[in-house]
């Protein structure tokens, strides 16, 4: 009876109805929408940091990996003194550079790393085999394309130019054993991976036993932030960041992001619960005399106010379900937008639908819709019959 | 042998204690052996830069030489910036400077702006996409909103139908209302809006410690948003006052 009361009451105006559902539905969508962006940064980003099981990151003091050109040196003393620290499983050293293949009209330019390919979490290989010999590289998809190269091919790679001698410095000819995908680079980056050992030498003295970072493991029993903090003693000389750690500085970073996502979620929950406080209050006091008729005739208060506050749900719950769908279609919009940020890795994704946090915020405006439509239906129901009746005959 | 300086960036200064005068040791690494004891001749505040905007690094200006030295670094440098004489004569330097100098690159500034500014462009693009799906929200908002308004008035119209007033009068008076309504609440949506703009640039320039300006309120803003909200109170004035207009009065009445 309640229910189709409030049915009733919500058709007899369709078109105020159908409005009142659409903003709520956008306003759904945007919280939505904003849930997505505010969670779905830092899951995708936890889960780009822990896909390879390396959990601290140590890169030169004051700097974060690959923030600056700054190089750790005496790299080998260093490898040596983290593996001393307890629950230390692994260490990968990476050594970043530039490196120019020559052989074309302009020399094509690409990203290296220098790794120790029996431990390294930079790259995961597609096809071919490791590069375990000196002349030994995997490369991008992005770059084999670029240079029209295959496995098996052989490139005449330079690290660098001498303008007085005019000549490429660290040349070397190098074979493509692999091609791989590069977990931290976007996959038009052109890059390649090789002997950690090769791309020191081809630097000369500027890159000897020198490494941008290094990358370890630590024990399951091991917490990383105690291993964390004896690198930092151990090595006054590095600054360690553990996955939280890297998080968190990524989420200052991007804190713009949630922090817009949450002012205008915020808008959005209000902006919804005002609609439906509008159109409930709106709807009540047209119907100040027909509910002091049903009051009259023996129709209780908390029935009123029950059939009231089930046309506020019914509001919340199609624009929420309308919202969901809205919602879902926007965030892939805008996350194809924001995935044309140069350089991010494949797997960030910024808007991510984690259906806890979805249905919590959706939850959260159905309950605002409740709220809306208890106040006004409460001051109509515990208006003076007799009176109302009176004023509503006259009018 | 004359004392070196440098300069060092507002926030360096402020959160390492530093004036100007003061003596310090500077050294491209911790712990090397390659030290340099300088003065700070100047404390310079970084410009509104977007690009570094999320970056906290400190920043210190050293003579060309002395991080060259710093950094074992020899006589190399990362880039030149080069003044030309604006038209041709930039055309005629990059030519010969592409062709001269085997090994270098030579761009102009205009270029290496493009090609910097991709990530703004993604945020730009971004924002504004974000912005149509706040005016898709706040219209129907304000659609909503003026028709209830003007439902409200239902008893008034029948009142002025039964005493002879014309409907296209009828109609009028009603959006003429409802544009009052509108404009009344674009103008405090304005003031609002420029109260926002200056909590959002408080905010971020102080977590960001930089003197960028985030939310900006341009006159084609505040003329974007009047406009809309005045026509879609118009619109919804007309549309409910036409419905009201046409019904009787009586039935408007309830009878």
């Amino acid at each position: 009876m309640r229910f189709q009361l409030a049915a009733l009451s919500l058709r007899r105006h369709a078109s105020r109805t159908l409005l009142a559902m659409l903003g709520v539905a956008v306003s759904a969508a945007m919280l939505l929408d904003m849930v997505m962006l505010a969670t779905g940064m830092r899951e995708s980003f936890a889960s780009l940091l822990g896909r390879t099981g390396f959990t601290i990151r140590v890169s030169p003091r004051g700097t974060l990996p690959f923030d600056s050109e700054a190089m750790i040196g005496q790299a080998s003393e260093a490898q040596a003194a983290m593996y001393r620290i307890a629950g230390v499983t692994a260490v990968a050293p990476v050594l970043g550079a530039t490196i120019h293949v020559l052989g074309h009209a302009t020399p094509i330019t690409a990203f290296a790393l220098g790794v120790d390919p029996a431990v390294q979490g930079d790259y995961q290989r597609l096809e071919g085999t490791e590069p375990t010999a000196p002349d030994a590289l995997v490369a991008s998809d992005a770059l084999l394309a670029a240079l029209a190269a295959r496995i098996g091919d052989t490139l005449d790679v330079a690290v660098g130019f001498d303008p007085q001698l005019r000549t490429y410095t660290g040349r070397r000819r190098l074979v493509v054993t692999g091609r791989a995908r590069f977990i931290y680079l976007s996959a038009t980056d052109r890059a390649v991976a090789l002997q950690l050992g090769a791309l020191q030498a081809m630097g000369g003295v500027d890159r000897s036993d020198r490494v941008s970072l290094f990358m370890l493991r630590t024990a399951p029993n091991v917490d990383p932030e105690v291993a964390r903090a004896a690198i930092e003693r151990a090595l006054p000389r590095v600054t360690a960041l553990s996955t939280a750690g890297a998080i968190a500085e990524a989420e200052h970073r991007l804190s713009y992001f949630r922090q817009l996502a949450f002012i205008l979620g915020a808008v959005s929950l209000v902006v919804g619960f005002l609609l439906v406080t509008t159109i409930v209050t709106v709807s009540v006091n047209e119907r100040i005399g027909e509910i002091a008729v049903m009051r009259a005739i023996g129709v209780s208060r908390w029935h009123v106010v029950q059939q009231i506050v089930i046309e506020g749900i019914g509001l919340s719950l199609t624009g929420a379900a309308g919202g969901l769908v809205l919602g879902i279609f926007t965030a892939r919009y805008l996350n194809s937008i924001l995935r044309g940020f140069p350089g991010l890795p494949d797997a960030i994704e910024f808007f991510l639908f984690q259906p806890d946090a979805a249905f919590r915020a959706l939850g959260l405006l159905v309950v605002s819709g409740i709220a809306a439509g208890i106040y006004p239906s409460w001051r109509a129901a515990s208006l003076p019959i007799s009176s109302t009746l009176r004023e509503e005959a006259v009018g | 042998m004359t004392e070196r300086t440098i300069a060092i960036d507002e926030r360096l200064a402020t959160d390492a204690g530093l004036h100007v005068g003061d003596r310090v040791v500077v050294s491209a690494e911790p712990g090397s052996s390659t030290v340099d004891t300088v003065r700070i001749a100047a404390i310079v505040r970084g410009r509104a830069d977007p690009a570094e905007v999320a970056r906290s690094e400190y920043r210190v200006r050293v003579h060309l030489d002395q991080l060259q030295q710093l950094l074992a670094y020899g006589d190399r440098v990362d880039r030149f910036a080069m003044l030309t004489a604006q038209g041709p004569a930039t055309d005629s330097a990059l030519r010969w400077i592409n062709s001269a100098a085997f090994g270098f690159r030579a761009y102009r500034s205009r270029e290496i702006a493009v090609e910097t500014s991709k990530t703004f462009l993604v945020v730009s693009r971004f924002h504004r996409a974000i912005g149509m799906i706040t005016i898709v929200a706040s219209a129907t908002f304000l659609l909503c909103i003026m028709l209830l308004k003007v439902d409200e008035r239902r008893r008034d119209v029948a009142a002025m139908r039964l005493m002879g007033i014309s409907r296209q009068t009828v109609v009028q008076s009603v959006m003429l209302e409802s544009s009052f309504v509108a404009l009344l609440g674009s103008a405090f949506g304005v003031g609002l809006g420029f109260v926002t703009a200056a909590l959002v640039n408080a905010h971020y320039q102080s977590v960001y410690r930089t003197p960028l300006r985030f939310a900006i309120i341009t006159p084609e803003t505040v003329g974007y948003s009047v406009l809309l909200s005045l026509l879609l109170g118009i619109g919804a004035g007309a549309l409910a006052a036409r419905r009201l207009a046409r019904t009787p009065p009586l039935a408007l009445f309830g009878r």
